[in-house]
Formats: C-alpha cells, sequence, structure tokens
C-alpha cells in the first residue's frame, strides 16, 4: 500500500481556498489576538482563485457618487435583483456586500492597491464605470496584483498559509465544525486539521461541461475550480441551492476559440463596443463614459433603470418576443455576430485595453492578439457568439445556504464568496465583502471556544485508504477519460432543453462515472482525482435539481424543461435546496425568497 | 513530442522556479539540474492565466514564452491588413 504521510495542524480558524474570499477571510481573522489563521489552497494563494492574474471590477455602492444622484442602495438592490439575478436574489446577501464594499475598497487602496487616477473627472479621482447597475458603480482598477498583495498582507499578519493543498472533507462533532481534510497534490500527504472554526471558499462549480474548443482547460472560470466545496458541503448534509441553473449563461464570448474572460458587451470592454452582423448592421449600440460634469444635476429615475435593463437584454440578444437567448439564435443558423471596437477614440481604446489587461486572462489575450495575430480591437472585429450555452460557474448563483451571518447548518462552519448561493454575481466584491465579515464571525466563534472539539478520525483514514487504493491499483482509467464521460453525460442529458427522461437517464448513467475506478500515477494526477469526484457530486446536484423543478424560465438565468414549457412564478420563484443525507439519499427543499 | 505552447529560452531563464510556484494548475515541475528552465510537465491543463509570463523576473528579456495553441487562434476581420506574422516565429522556436 502507498504509504502515506499525515501531518496535522490546529487552526483557531481554518480557511479552505486562498482566493479573494479566502485572503480576505484570514486577514480579518487575524486582527483578533492570539488566533492561530490557516488558509489552505489547491493553488497558490498568490496567483489562485478567479482573480489570479488580475480582476478589473469590483461593484459598490458609493456614497459619494451615488447619493448626488439621488440614487439609493434600495435602487441598486433592485437593480442586482430585476437584473443580474433575474430575481432569484437574497436581498441579506446583497446588502452584506453592497453596504461594506466601499470601506473594503478603501482598506485594498491602504494595503497598495491603486484605484485613483490624475486624469478622471469622478468624485475621488476613481475610475468608476457602468456594469451592473443602472448607473456607474463599478471600480475599474489595477488589479494585477491584488493576490500577490492579498498574500503578502496576510503573512505580515502571521497568517499560516498552506498551498497546493486540495481539501476533500469537513469534519463535524455534534452539529458544530471540528475538523477538515486535504492532500498535497505535490507531496501526496494528507493533511488534518482540528480547526474551532472553518470559512470555506473555494469558489464555483467549474469543468462541467465539454469545453467546444477541445482544449478542455480553456474555461471562462478557473479551470482550478472544480466545485471542491460544494461537494463538501454536500457530504457534510448541507442545503445547496441554484444548482439547476446549468444552461443559464447567455453571455456572448469570443467565437470557438481562446476565452479571454472578458464577458459579454456590457462588460470589461464598456463602453465603446458594439455588437454587429457580417454586414455591419448594429445590433447592440455601444455606450457611454459617464459625464462627470453633469453628476448631482440630474436626479436618477426608474426611467434610467427601465433603459438599463432593455440594454442588457440586448447586450445578450435575447430576443424578447421569442425568449430566445443568443446561443438559440445561433442554433437557427444566425450569425456570425461581431464585437466591434471601431468607434472607439484613441483614449477610450486605451482604457479598455488597460481594463482587459487587469481581468484575469486578459493580459494574456491581448498579448496573443497583438503579438501574435498582428491584430488590433479597433480594427479587427472579434466573432461573438453564444459560445458557453451550459456553464454553472458563470452565473455564481450557486452554493451553499447560509444564513444572513454567512454561517452554514453545521455551526462554526461558514462560507464566503462564490461558495455561497443567492446572489448572482456578486464575483468579486461577494468574494471581498463576505470574505471579510466571515473571517470576522469565524474569529469571534474561535475565540468564544476554548479547547478543539474531539473529531472523528474516520474520515481520515477513509481518505487515506481511498487515496492509496487509486496510487496501488494496476489498472485504472485517467482522470481524464472520466471527466469527460460526465461532460458527455451533462451536454447530452442536462443539455439547453431538459426533460424528466433524459435527466432520469442522466442520473442512472452517472452511477457508473462513481463507481469506475481510477488511477493516478503520481500525487498531482491523484488531485485530478480528486477534482474528477468533485465534479462528479455537483453533476449528480445538477441532474437531480434540474429534475426538481418543475417549469422554464428564460433570461440570465434559464431553463427549459420541454415537459415543463410554462414559467410558474407562483410555485418556482424560489430557491430550490438540495441536501443529501448519510445514507445517500436526497431531499428537496423549496427557500422562500424574502422581498 | 507531444503538445507544448509553453517555451523557455534556456540562455536567458535562471531557473528561479516562480513560474513553478505561482502556476495555478501546476502544469510545471522543476528540472532537476539547478538553473535550468522548468518541465511543462501537464501542458493541457493550463488555463492560459499568463501568471507564468506576468511574474516572469526575466520576462521582458524573453525567458519564457506562451504561443497560444492553434485551436484558440480567434475569429475576427481583417479589415486593414494586419497578418499572423509572429505566427511564424513562434513556430521557428
Amino acid at each position: 500500500m502507498a504509504e502515506m504521510k499525515v501531518i496535522e495542524h490546529e487552526a483557531d480558524v481554518l480557511v479552505i481556498g486562498g482566493g479573494l474570499a479566502g485572503c480576505m477571510a484570514a486577514i480579518k481573522a487575524s486582527e483578533e489576538s492570539g488566533l492561530r489563521v490557516l488558509v489552505t489552497d489547491k493553488s497558490n494563494t498568490v496567483r489562485s482563485g478567479c482573480a489570479a492574474s488580475g480582476i478589473d471590477h469590483l461593484w459598490a455602492y458609493i456614497p459619494e457618487i451615488h447619493e448626488k444622484m439621488g440614487y439609493t442602495l434600495e435602487d441598486m438592490a433592485e437593480d442586482h435583483r430585476q437584473g443580474m439575478a433575474s430575481r432569484f436574489f437574497r436581498k441579506d446577501l446583497f446588502y452584506l456586500v453592497a453596504k461594506s464594499m466601499y470601506d473594503r475598497v478603501m482598506d485594498l487602496e491602504k494595503f497598495g492597491i491603486n484605484f485613483r487616477y490624475e486624469d478622471s473627472r469622478a468624485p475621488g479621482k476613481f475610475r468608476v464605470v457602468e456594469q451592473f447597475h443602472s448607473v456607474p458603480a463599478s471600480f475599474n482598477f489595477d488589479g494585477v496584483p491584488l493576490k500577490p498583495t492579498l498574500t503578502r498582507e496576510a503573512k505580515k499578519r502571521g497568517v499560516t498559509i498552506i498551498n497546493r493543498v486540495q481539501m476533500t472533507d469537513l469534519i463535524a462533532t455534534n452539529g458544530q465544525i471540528s475538523g477538515a481534510v486535504g492532500l498535497n497534490t505535490r507531496t501526496g500527504d494528507l493533511h488534518f486539521f482540528k480547526a474551532k472554526a472553518i470559512v470555506l471558499s473555494t469558489g464555483r462549480s467549474n469543468r462541467l461541461s465539454r469545453n467546444p474548443t477541445g482544449f478542455d482547460f480553456n474555461t471562462r472560470i478557473p479551470s482550478s475550480m472544480s466545485g471542491d466545496g460544494t461537494s463538501m458541503a454536500m457530504r457534510a448534509g448541507l442545503p445547496i441551492i441554484n444548482a439547476e441553473f446549468f444552461s443559464g449563461q447567455n453571455t456572448l464570448a469570443p467565437s470557438g476559440n481562446y476565452n479571454p474572460n472578458y464577458g459579454d458587451p456590457r462588460n470589461t470592454v464598456q463602453p465603446a463596443a458594439r455588437i454587429i452582423d457580417g454586414a455591419g448592421n448594429v445590433l447592440v449600440p455601444r455606450t457611454q463614459f459617464y459625464d462627470w460634469e453633469s453628476l448631482g444635476k440630474e436626479k436618477w429615475s426608474e426611467d434610467v433603470r427601465r433603459k438599463f435593463l432593455e440594454g442588457l437584454r440586448a447586450a445578450h440578444l435575447t430576443d424578447p418576443k421569442k425568449g430566445s437567448p443568443l446561443h438559440i439564435r445561433v442554433k437557427r443558423g444566425e450569425g456570425p455576430f461581431y464585437l466591434d471596437f471601431s468607434e472607439a477614440t484613441d483614449y477610450e481604446k486605451e482604457y479598455i485595453e488597460w481594463s482587459i489587461k487587469n481581468e484575469g486572462k486578459g493580459t494574456q489575450f491581448l498579448r496573443y492578439f497583438k503579438d501574435e495575430e498582428g491584430a488590433d480591437l479597433r480594427k479587427n472585429p472579434q466573432e461573438y457568439s453564444g459560445y458557453w450555452p451550459r456553464e454553472i460557474a458563470g452565473t455564481a448563483a450557486k452554493g451553499v445556504w447560509v444564513s444572513n451571518d454567512l454561517e452554514t447548518d453545521v455551526r462554526n462552519l461558514f462560507a464566503a464568496g462564490d461558495e455561497v448561493g443567492g446572489l448572482p454575481w456578486q464575483a468579486g466584491p461577494g468574494a471581498v465583502a463576505q470574505g471579510w465579515y466571515a473571517g470576522q464571525m469565524a474569529a469571534r466563534r474561535a475565540k468564544g471556544q476554548r479547547a478543539f472539539l474531539p473529531v472523528d478520525e474516520d474520515a481520515v483514514k477513509a481518505r487515506k485508504e481511498m487515496c492509496s487504493a487509486i496510487l496501488d491499483r494496476e489498472i485504472g482509467f485517467h482522470w481524464k477519460e472520466v471527466e469527460l464521460y460526465v461532460q458527455n453525460l451533462m451536454d447530452f442529458y442536462c443539455g439547453s432543453v431538459k426533460s424528466a427522461s433524459l435527466l432520469e437517464r442522466g442520473i442512472v448513467r452517472l452511477d457508473d462515472a462513481k463507481a469506475a475506478p481510477m488511477k493516478a500515477e503520481n500525487p498531482h494526477e491523484l488531485g485530478r482525482v480528486l477534482d474528477v469526484k468533485s465534479i462528479i457530486d455537483n453533476a449528480e446536484l445538477t441532474l437531480r435539481s434540474s429534475l426538481e423543478r418543475k417549469e422554464s424560465r428564460v433570461g440570465l438565468l434559464s431553463f427549459v424543461r420541454s415537459d415543463y414549457p410554462d414559467q410558474d412564478d407562483e410555485n418556482w420563484l424560489c430557491f430550490l435546496a438540495i441536501k443529501r443525507s448519510q445514507d445517500g439519499r436526497f431531499a428537496f427543499e423549496k427557500m422562500p425568497i424574502e422581498g | 513530442m507531444g503538445f507544448k505552447h509553453i517555451y523557455f529560452d534556456e540562455k536567458v531563464c535562471n531557473g528561479c522556479n516562480t513560474c513553478v510556484d505561482v502556476c495555478m494548475c501546476d502544469t510545471f515541475v522543476a528540472n532537476s539540474e539547478k538553473g535550468k528552465p522548468p518541465i511543462l510537465k501537464y501542458p493541457e491543463e493550463c488555463w492560459l492565466c499568463g501568471a507564468c509570463v506576468t511574474d516572469c523576473p526575466k520576462k521582458d528579456e524573453g525567458a519564457i514564452r506562451i504561443v497560444t495553441p492553434f485551436q484558440l487562434r480567434g475569429s475576427f476581420l481583417r479589415r486593414e491588413g494586419g497578418s499572423r506574422q509572429a505566427t511564424a516565429c513562434a513556430c521557428s522556436m
């Protein structure tokens, strides 16, 4: 049997996943004196998570701007509810993020991140643009150094960071979190943690669907994210919501190629990009920079929101009459469509390039576009299509159910950022603001608890046996084979249009994936096998939740059932929570959406 | 040789292994020979985030470069000239 060392740790606060949320949680938790704060990351916190190599937008309620517009926090909540959240919206979580996000931006500035620009005419010399709301409410900033900076700040405060450890199990004692298990995917050691409080922040569930380019890790959201947190939460018996919104991503993306991760025409490429067809007809007009000279002169009104929502639908090429989003239009044979910058001024082009550069893969994309293709944003319209019809990660709607203090149903286990379900497109601000808050809550709980709870070590033994078997077996499937099996299965049985008969068949066939013996040659491959185990768990949640939701709806969170073609707000405008019991059975509960 | 899209210039790379450290998908392994460029062991597990290039202390001297996989090449209109000049350079490596 492969000899796996078990390394033991004790943490007052353990943070699982050191992306934006995890780093913020650790920094905040370390403010409570005398606490031992540990962060584990399956990558390296310096460049891990959605903000790994950069981030270009953080939305916030910005009092010094929005008060002058007569735009209230309630107005912003309503924009988010109707627009990006398609009414699947937790108002309490929105307020938690929106109210504190401006203060968090000030914190990030103190850490050394640049948010102010001499050429800006906006209050505070900020660069603030329109993105997810009807007024400019998103900071553009120098986001490339964000993760290295947060890592440095965490270390400065005495936080211990353990990189390359992929977490696999949460352990509870009498309904309270007490420990966790993970694997170092470089050394092959198991890590066993005793903890007084845990913040779960592993991000979105990704890789559930086949990548249309054939380059499997060319995903929009980092491919390192395989829904490990959701899988652990599911196995701990916690409810997960919104797992059925799998085909909801109607976002436009460059056609069949490199995924630069700058989203749709209402995202990073605002304001100068528009969408045209091959004949040059404008399908989605460009927007404009906000005229800061007019700030305070004109008051915000419902009319502004109406125009914004119209623009949002147009930007996703959703046909309001037929309710067909872009990817269905493409299937009908419409297109090609192009993202066109030809009307951009020099300043706008420079600005957009700067913004793209700060967004994750953007730096690399621009280098490719210029150096390898000899192309220019202004001169060469990029083809756009409904590239990503099936992706659960995009909306960030799915996740574990939490209290309004971000605590899960297991006491002292908190969740933050995209791990949390209920606030679609909370994105960076969700991570930053909730991470901070969860870190504070976890630290308080840890402080109030004198001793570690007794931890049942069966989970460590079971994990050790499972990992050893994967390393030891002579013949077994490579992780990639099983991942592709699951992705093919999801694409076929849980596609853009679903039905009970297909979903039921998908659930049966997923059992084969669960039972498939996989083989790993080394700890790295063992980590990928664990990725696939998480992907299988997430696929099961999506298939079963899709079968349970008996209606159809279109929009940013679209869901189409051929056997239930009508939208049914009376019975289904609610969160559907799926929960697995110890005996492996699944149960559902409808969680009301609080007005 | 199998698929590969990240190249090191042995004359420039000092084998500091920063790229090995920061790669989120753990695609590289350090070279057993000290001072030599890392080995791209799992190229198909790259997310193309570019952190290996961004954080390379010798990037300006060309220690590391990414040649975008061909199937990911963009679809765009070439209105005013422009050509894939750089591709040829990349392939000559």
